[in-house]
């Protein structure tokens, strides 16, 4: 009894979650207002994560919320507020080339999910066994730092490029420097 | 069913329910009765009485201010995007509310056959959902200063988009060592580690130094002075919420005080032992001990606000990035080859 009635709210709010990231997607897409347009993300990334929650990784949906949904958003918004994008006109759409390249790469995409859920829907119709400690932050932790450590590592130090050239990028010539330039 | 939801669910429902309820109606009354006591200790501080017309010793102000902002008439700016511009004062509310759910204050009693937790929901990653939570409130600031239409309410939710996404890191670095102390991320968990591990020592001893990172970072995340840029009057008329009046402002104003009481609680939790007191008596008044530490901590913000004056902007900014940073990153890695070593 309560495992069904469990079951149904996990179905409510999956289904919900699902329209929201659908919704939203779409929303970022069509609106041609920048500043909605981000809000639709900062939408689809949540609902993104309470899909997550629904998976058993509540570590990964609250990193979810707090780094993409959270800080990357909030840089996103400051630098679209900060220029004005009310007054700004709709985006005429590119060269020719990227939209057949876009329309090539979405189609792709959406071959391979059919795909995926065609012939391997026998796998996916029932959740696959997962331990109690599953998704936990000490789990994900020993995963960075014996299966998956070079992958961590490599990643640590694309970040620490990145921060690198950001500063790099950011230093002003002193005024001498300008003068003689 | 995720272990999210097990967790949360140990006790009938209805029980999580009703502490919930009790839980928002005593911070929503501690959020009336700050505004009062900081009102009264600033006036104290300045030689004056503060606030004593409005029932005994003023005490009936909150209410007060309460029938003045319901019944103000709820403008807005002409050309203000309407919709976000009602919501956003709803999701800055509702994100400094839902934060206290995860904070413990009780060791847990039996009251009628059922056994009742010290807690509403114990998350296992109790603490990257109160950080969460808090960067979705911050939303509401940005959102609401850009869909008022105002020049100085998107100056206001500009600065306080930059300062909070400078202190975040610092905060957020500052809790390291108390998480790679206690080895978990659930506030009950860190509440009963500081009592058995430490000899009844709560974390701000030998977490001294990340417990002052986390104050000084915690002021600036709640713009409180000296660090109260995003509101300096004298440069931008109020912040943010300029061009709010009426219960949309007090429900901006709920949002800042109640952070600061989250803030506190917070702290109160990782670095001041939470609800335990030291020494193995008197355990089961938890609530009283964990409100008296709240009190303390709360007047500690009143009485800087009331001494230190704003700082200027680029000294706020070389402040977070080039003083806290480092030293909180010092602190956690320290912490790290300490607790390895040891």
């Amino acid at each position: 009894m309560i495992a069904s009635v469990g079951n149904v709210l996990v179905w409510m709010v999956w289904v919900g979650a699902a329209t929201a990231c659908l919704a939203s997607g779409i929303a970022v897409v069509t609106l041609t207002n920048p500043f909605f347009s981000a809000l639709g993300l900062i939408g689809n990334l949540s609902s993104l994560a309470v899909l997550y929650l629904l998976a058993s990784a509540e570590f990964v949906a609250a990193a979810q919320v707090l780094v993409y949904a959270g800080a990357v958003m909030v840089m996103f918004l400051f630098v679209i507020a900060y220029l004005g994008g009310r007054a700004d006109a709709p985006w005429a759409g590119g060269s020719k080339l990227f939209r057949i390249a876009a329309v090539v790469t979405g189609g792709a995409l959406l071959a391979e999910t059919l795909v995926a859920l065609l012939w391997k829907s026998s796998r996916l119709s029932h959740s696959a066994a997962v331990g109690p400690t599953f998704g936990s932050p000490a789990e994900i932790g020993r995963s960075f730092l014996t299966d998956h450590l070079l992958a961590f590592e490599v990643t640590s130090i694309v970040l620490l490029v990145a921060a690198i050239g950001g500063v790099v990028l950011g230093i002003q010539p002193s005024p001498e420097e300008e003068t003689t330039a | 069913m995720s272990a999210l939801f097990l967790a949360a669910t140990t006790e009938p429902w209805w029980i999580s329910l009703i502490k919930a309820a009790i839980i928002i109606n005593i911070v929503l009354v501690t959020f009336a009765y700050l505004t009062l006591a900081e009102r009264k200790i600033m006036g104290r501080m300045q030689l004056r009485y503060g606030p004593n017309r409005a029932g005994p010793f003023g005490l009936l102000q909150p209410i007060a201010d309460l029938v003045k902002l319901v019944r103000k008439e709820s403008f807005f700016p002409a050309a203000a995007i309407d919709v976000l511009y009602i919501f956003s004062p709803f999701i800055a509310a509702f994100a400094a509310l839902s934060t206290f759910s995860v904070i413990p204050w009780g060791p847990g009693w039996h009251i009628g056959g059922y056994y009742v937790t010290g807690y509403v929901a114990n998350v296992p990653i109790a603490l990257i959902l109160i950080f969460a939570v808090g960067s979705i409130g911050i939303y509401g600031f940005i959102v609401g200063g850009w869909s008022s239409d105002s020049k100085y309410a998107l100056l206001g939710s500009m600065r306080t988009c930059a300062q909070l996404v400078s202190y975040e890191v610092s905060l957020a670095l500052s809790v390291l060592g108390v998480v790679i102390m206690s080895r978990s991320l659930s506030l009950v968990d860190i509440v009963d580690r500081q009592y058995h591990e430490w000899w009844y020592l709560p974390y701000a001893v030998p977490q001294f130094v990340g417990f002052v990172v986390f104050m000084l970072a915690g002021t600036a995340e709640t713009a409180r002075a000296p660090f109260d840029l995003p509101e300096a009057e004298q440069e931008l008329v109020a912040g943010y919420h300029t061009e709010y009046g009426g219960m949309r402002f007090g429900l901006f104003t709920m949002a800042e005080y109640i952070n600061l009481i989250t803030l506190s609680g917070l702290a109160v939790t990782l670095f001041l032992g939470g609800w335990h007191i030291p020494g193995p008596w008197l355990q089961a008044y938890g609530p009283i001990w964990f409100l008296l530490k709240l009190g303390a901590l709360i007047f500690v913000f009143i009485w800087m606000r009331a001494t230190l004056p704003r700082l200027r902007y680029d000294q706020l900014m070389r402040f977070g990035w080039k003083v806290l940073l480092p030293v909180a990153t010092l602190n956690a890695v320290i912490t790290a080859i300490v607790v390895v070593a040891v």
